[in-house]
């Protein structure tokens, strides 16, 4: 039996499709089977992100309608072999189309085969919302460190504390680094104890997810970049490794620096 | 006979006279309409040349609302006494549980969230954070064990000897009994020292915002605990 997992964030645009896109594929890559859902009815592009929407055939909506079975829905990946797939969501209709009971008989369905079942949710609170949370057993928050995406995570973990779900757990996306160290950001420290809930990692910016997104490939598959580190680390920390939190040090500093950091310690 | 008529003549309505004016005791024993009918009768003799303040005693009598106008208008309707107040020793059970909800002190623990409304009938001590856009309603005092940054309105029902205090105290809006603020620059006392407020309303009608230290000067009448010494 598998565990289920909702993404979410409240506002939009934090980065949930490619946190969900991305955890899949790490957690894949350590050899867990994995099924990404994408709840975003009307709206979807997990499928876009993981360069898998030229294969789709039937979708999240066939499959509660009974026109399909669930495995002549679901997309494999065939990058990471036979470990991840994608139940993509409907895109001619909308998200009032399925309802919180059917989501959940199906991700119920879905964690009988495999070990993760990533649920991408659309922004907001509405009947998406809703639908996204009914089958999960465990919720990760997405925000970035602006004030306007701290304040939507606060109300969505609001709403999922109502929830039966484990107190949900969170990861600071898009961080800048500068930014962050010369203060014009909100910190990581700031951003964990004015929403009090246990952070589970965090991710650097990099123009490198930007690129590989419109490619259609995870960033987590380059194993140079920052970002696709960050990932990773998060999906050893949900598979139960204990791993440090990466440090937003510089490392563009001269030796001469370096030294002086060493001796003022 | 003679007994029986005394019996009969047992007075229904008492007129005293004090130095706040004129106390009307009824009687609690009688049917409601009979009373209704001495009182008229009563009221009606005359002998009182100036308006004057009458205190109605209803003693163990339950009188529905309906009721009490009924009689207050009996009193007023010749004109020349008006009823300053109406006693009574009775209440019912819903009204007790209203009061007894209005006196007692919640306790949350917890952290109210954007889009949260925590409601209290009565005072309300919540141990956790309230954030941003989040917003406690009590009845009574709020009390925050932890950062205050949301809204709150103490002394919902129109209560204006209530306060707001909190361990960090930066809220956005403070609210008490009808009186709202919006927390601003000009708000120095609040902005310079967030540690350790409270808010009240002063003697001029004001919200305005002490240290707790000076709490019990201001309030002094909410201890209810005895000792210390």
């Amino acid at each position: 039996m598998g565990e289920a997992i909702v993404i979410t964030s409240g506002k939009g645009g934090v980065g949930k499709t490619t946190t969900t896109a991305n955890l899949g594929t790490a957690l894949a890559l350590q050899g867990k089977r994995v099924c990404l859902v994408d709840t975003d009815i009307g709206l979807r592009n997990l499928d876009l992100v993981l360069g898998l929407d030229n294969r789709i055939i039937y979708d999240l909506v066939d499959v509660i309608e009974g026109r399909c079975k669930i495995h002549q829905a679901l997309v494999k990946d065939k990058r990471v072999d036979d470990k991840l797939y994608l139940l993509p969501a409907a895109q001619t209709t909308d998200k009032n189309a399925v309802n919180p009971e059917q989501m959940k008989n199906l991700i119920d369905e879905l964690k009988r085969e495999y070990d993760y079942v990533l649920i991408d949710c659309p922004a907001g609170i509405e009947q998406g919302y809703k639908n996204a949370v009914a089958g999960a057993d465990r919720a990760i928050v997405v925000t970035t460190p602006e004030i306007s995406a701290v304040r939507d995570a606060d109300r969505i973990i609001g709403l999922l504390e109502q929830e039966e779900i484990e107190p949900p757990k969170l990861i600071i996306n898009r961080i800048r680094k500068g930014l962050m160290n010369s203060g014009e950001t909100l910190d990581i420290n700031e951003i964990t104890t004015h929403l009090s809930i246990d952070l589970l990692g965090i991710v650097i910016d990099s123009e490198d997810v930007i690129s590989s997104s419109n490619k259609g490939e995870p960033i987590v598959m380059d194993p140079n970049s920052k970002a696709s580190l960050g990932y990773r680390n998060i999906a050893r920390r949900i598979l139960g490794e204990s791993v440090p939190l990466m440090s937003l040090e510089d490392e563009h500093k001269g030796v001469f620096k370096k030294l002086i950091s060493i001796f003022s310690k | 006979m003679r007994e029986v008529s005394l019996i009969m003549k047992k007075q229904l309505v008492h007129i005293k006279g004090t130095k706040e004016g004129l106390v009307l005791r009824l009687d609690d024993q009688c049917a409601y309409a009979e009373l209704v009918e001495e009182l008229e009768r009563k009221v009606s003799e005359g002998g009182i040349d100036s308006k004057v303040d009458v205190q109605l005693y209803l003693g163990y009598r339950y009188c529905t609302s309906e009721q009490m106008t009924e009689l207050i208008q009996i009193v007023q309707g010749p004109g020349k006494m008006l009823v300053s107040n109406v006693h009574s020793e009775v209440i019912t059970v819903e009204e007790c549980n209203h009061r007894m909800l209005e006196n007692q002190c919640d306790t949350y623990v917890g952290i109210v969230r954007s889009g949260q409304v925590l409601k209290a009938e009565g005072d309300i001590i919540v141990i956790g954070d309230v954030n941003p856009n989040g917003r406690i309603e009590a009845g009574g005092n709020i009390y925050i064990l932890g950062n205050l940054k949301g809204m709150v309105h103490a002394g919902v029902n129109g209560k204006e000897n209530v306060i707001i205090a909190a361990s960090h105290f930066l809220p956005t809006h403070v609210m008490i009994a009808d009186q709202i603020e919006v927390m601003s620059n000009e708000q120095p006392m609040v902005l310079k020292n967030a540690e350790q407020l409270f808010a009240y309303i002063n003697s001029d009608g004001k919200i305005s915002y002490n240290r707790l230290q000076d709490f019990r000067n201001i309030r002094p009448l909410l201890t209810t605990s005895k000792g210390g010494s």
